[in-house]
């Protein structure tokens, strides 16, 4: 038996799990309907894919919100998972579970996996027979991803940075780097039998002023320790940054250098999309304006050439969305998409250039630390704050570099901390921003944070 | 050490209890490393005991506890117990700000509440630029 093979079994040996059957999961997959993998669905659909995000912690809600999305003609459909599970608390998610259950109350917010099991959940996956995507925020996803897989969720989400940084003040960074290798290797397994696994970073990291350099370096680093794995399809993100031309341009760069460095790596066959986040900051008190983000969003989605969109709501400032309201901002970007015929091709040379230059520039670095591996060499180079986060919770975060918003809105940097970028590239940065006489930068930072409201 | 380094204060600063606020405790820093402080940020999900350790770790000057989720109360009210198990070498000014409590709050019951509790300056959703300027006030009052 390969060493893989033995931590599986003991990883999915658990007081919370059902008797795993690896033969049976195997066989399930081996069969399974091609309307389940999004790798699939994105090779012949031929238009953006709608995804919300939304989950509820009994079986019942999560299969009345999936009506109400296919009834709003969603692509994708999410599978948010409860922060209990998250954190590996599988105790309390069952408790929770149980009051929530009893009471017809929600007391998670999400849909505690792990305790529902997979012969449970394959049967809502199958009844709907629609790419699922499972989004959660785990450092140690091992166990949950055996089971979304099992389950016949075939998209998996995050990375050992991403879900990591923006998430944890004190969980190890290496910790999390093993942890993640392991789910790749297994979505790589279960890539071989069927369509491939869908593989998804979280672009958004902390979702306050994130320059795009760094978001950049940081999709590209978890692409490649996904592919190395043997991945064969994987997502790049980003969110809104608030500027349509920045979204434009860091679409360009970010397609362009995903498929540069999966090339130069030796991963040229690897299937790369891009996907795209609507406004991942505060949104607005009032619903109309909400509606108007949303609808300009979703215009900025189809100018970018996104493969998929993650939907916001109207409610998105009151907390958890109901389904109805969840479900309406499914039909209302369907709707939009739909008259986005005819988009002119923007861009501007000069900046793509520009963020090219800087995103090499740290990657280089990155790439030439002494270590032996990939993930080694990240990791030092988190250590070394030559990536690093702005508004990142994480102890391990060099929480140097400052960034505010120029004139057109686009995000600069102020202050570059150790990120290995050119004194040109940090000048061409500089020179960008004007900030008024007499104002404190923290001032700034508060005003261009708060741009939606 | 050279004169320009020894008149700057140092202070330490971070987000009390179970508390993710993470914008609040960065704009924080930036706002005392613009005003010249040597800082300290213990970050986010921090407890009082380790604010005291890092007050004495560091020989601060000031102590910055920042509160958003409103459950400040519940996490500070033992200062003044705990301050006794501690000799700072120095006279420490003892802060508190952010949302300290959980909806409507009455400024005349809260803030001698927390100063009851061991803080000398309590700031209840007062703007950061102005709390900070009262906090360097007392501090030149005290040091001239």
């Amino acid at each position: 038996m390969s060493l893989l093979q033995r931590e599986r079994e003991s990883i999915t040996r658990n007081e919370y799990v059902d008797r795993f059957d690896f033969d049976e999961i195997e066989a399930f997959v081996r069969n399974a309907s091609k309307n389940l993998f999004i790798s699939h669905r994105f090779a012949t659909a031929g238009k953006m894919l709608v995804q919300p995000r939304g989950g509820f912690p009994t079986y019942e809600k999560v299969w009345k919100l999936y009506e109400a999305f296919k009834d709003a003609g969603v692509d994708v459909l999410p599978l948010t998972i409860d922060s209990n599970t998250r954190l590996n608390d599988y105790a309390t998610a069952k408790k929770m579970l149980a009051l929530s259950e009893a009471n017809d109350e929600d007391m998670l917010n999400g849909y505690p996996l792990i305790i529902h099991g997979y012969r449970t959940t394959r049967k809502m996956m199958s009844h709907f027979d629609t790419p699922v995507s499972l989004r959660h925020g785990t450092p140690d996803a091992r166990l949950l991803v055996e089971v979304a897989l099992a389950s016949g969720i075939f998209e998996i989400e995050g990375g050992p940075i991403t879900y990591l940084l923006p998430y944890s003040k004190n969980f190890p960074l290496d910790k999390a780097f093993l942890y993640w290798k392991y789910v790749e290797k297994v979505c790589a397994h279960y890539s071989t039998f069927n369509e491939p696994i869908n593989r998804e970073s979280f672009g958004p990291l902390s979702a306050t002023l994130q320059p795009p350099v760094i978001v950049i370096v940081i999709q590209l680093l978890e692409m490649l320790l996904s592919l190395e794995e043997g991945v064969k399809s994987f997502s790049v993100s980003f969110s809104q940054t608030g500027s349509m031309l920045q979204d434009i341009v860091t679409a360009k760069v970010l397609k362009k250098l995903a498929r540069d460095y999966a090339g130069r790596f030796g991963y040229g066959d690897a299937q790369i999309h891009l996907v795209y986040h609507q406004w991942m900051g505060a949104f607005p008190y009032d619903k109309e304006y909400s509606d108007a983000l949303i609808t300009a969003s979703t215009v900025i989605a189809a100018m970018v050439g996104a493969d998929k969109i993650i939907t916001k709501t109207r409610n998105e400032a009151f907390g958890i969305p109901t389904k109805e309201a969840n479900a309406r901002a499914v039909a209302g970007v369907q709707y939009t998409l739909g008259m986005l015929r005819g988009l002119p091709d923007a861009g501007d040379d000069e900046e793509e250039a520009h963020l090219e230059r800087m995103v090499r520039e740290i990657m280089e670095a990155v790439l030439n630390d002494d270590a032996d591996t990939l993930w080694r060499k990240t990791f030092n180079a988190i250590k070394k704050g030559y990536i690093d986060i702005p508004f990142s919770p994480h102890v391990i975060n060099a929480n140097e570099v400052i960034t505010v918003r120029d004139p057109q809105s686009n995000i600069r940097i102020i202050e570059r901390g150790s990120l290995p970028i050119s004194d040109a590239s940090y000048r061409y940065e500089k020179a960008k921003i004007a900030l008024p006489e007499g104002k404190k930068v923290v001032e700034k930072i508060i005003e261009d944070i708060g741009i939606m409201l | 050490m050279g004169s320009m380094t020894t008149n700057r204060k140092k202070i330490v600063t971070g987000v009390v209890g179970n508390d993710v606020h993470v914008v609040a405790n960065r704009l924080i820093e930036i706002s005392l490393k613009e005003r010249g402080f040597d800082v300290y940020n213990l970050g986010v999900n921090t407890y009082l005991e380790e604010f005291l350790d890092a007050v004495l770790e560091t020989d601060a000057d000031v102590l910055l506890v920042s509160s958003l989720n409103g459950e400040a109360e519940g996490w500070c009210r033992d200062l003044n117990i705990l301050k006794s198990n501690y000799r700072f070498r120095k006279e420490v000014l003892f802060v508190i700000g952010g949302n300290l409590t959980v909806g409507e709050a009455d400024e005349d019951v809260l803030v001698p509440k927390f100063k009851r509790y061991g803080f000398d300056l309590v700031f209840h959703q007062k703007d950061l630029n102005e709390a900070l300027d009262e906090v360097e006030a007392v501090l030149s009052e005290r040091f001239s």
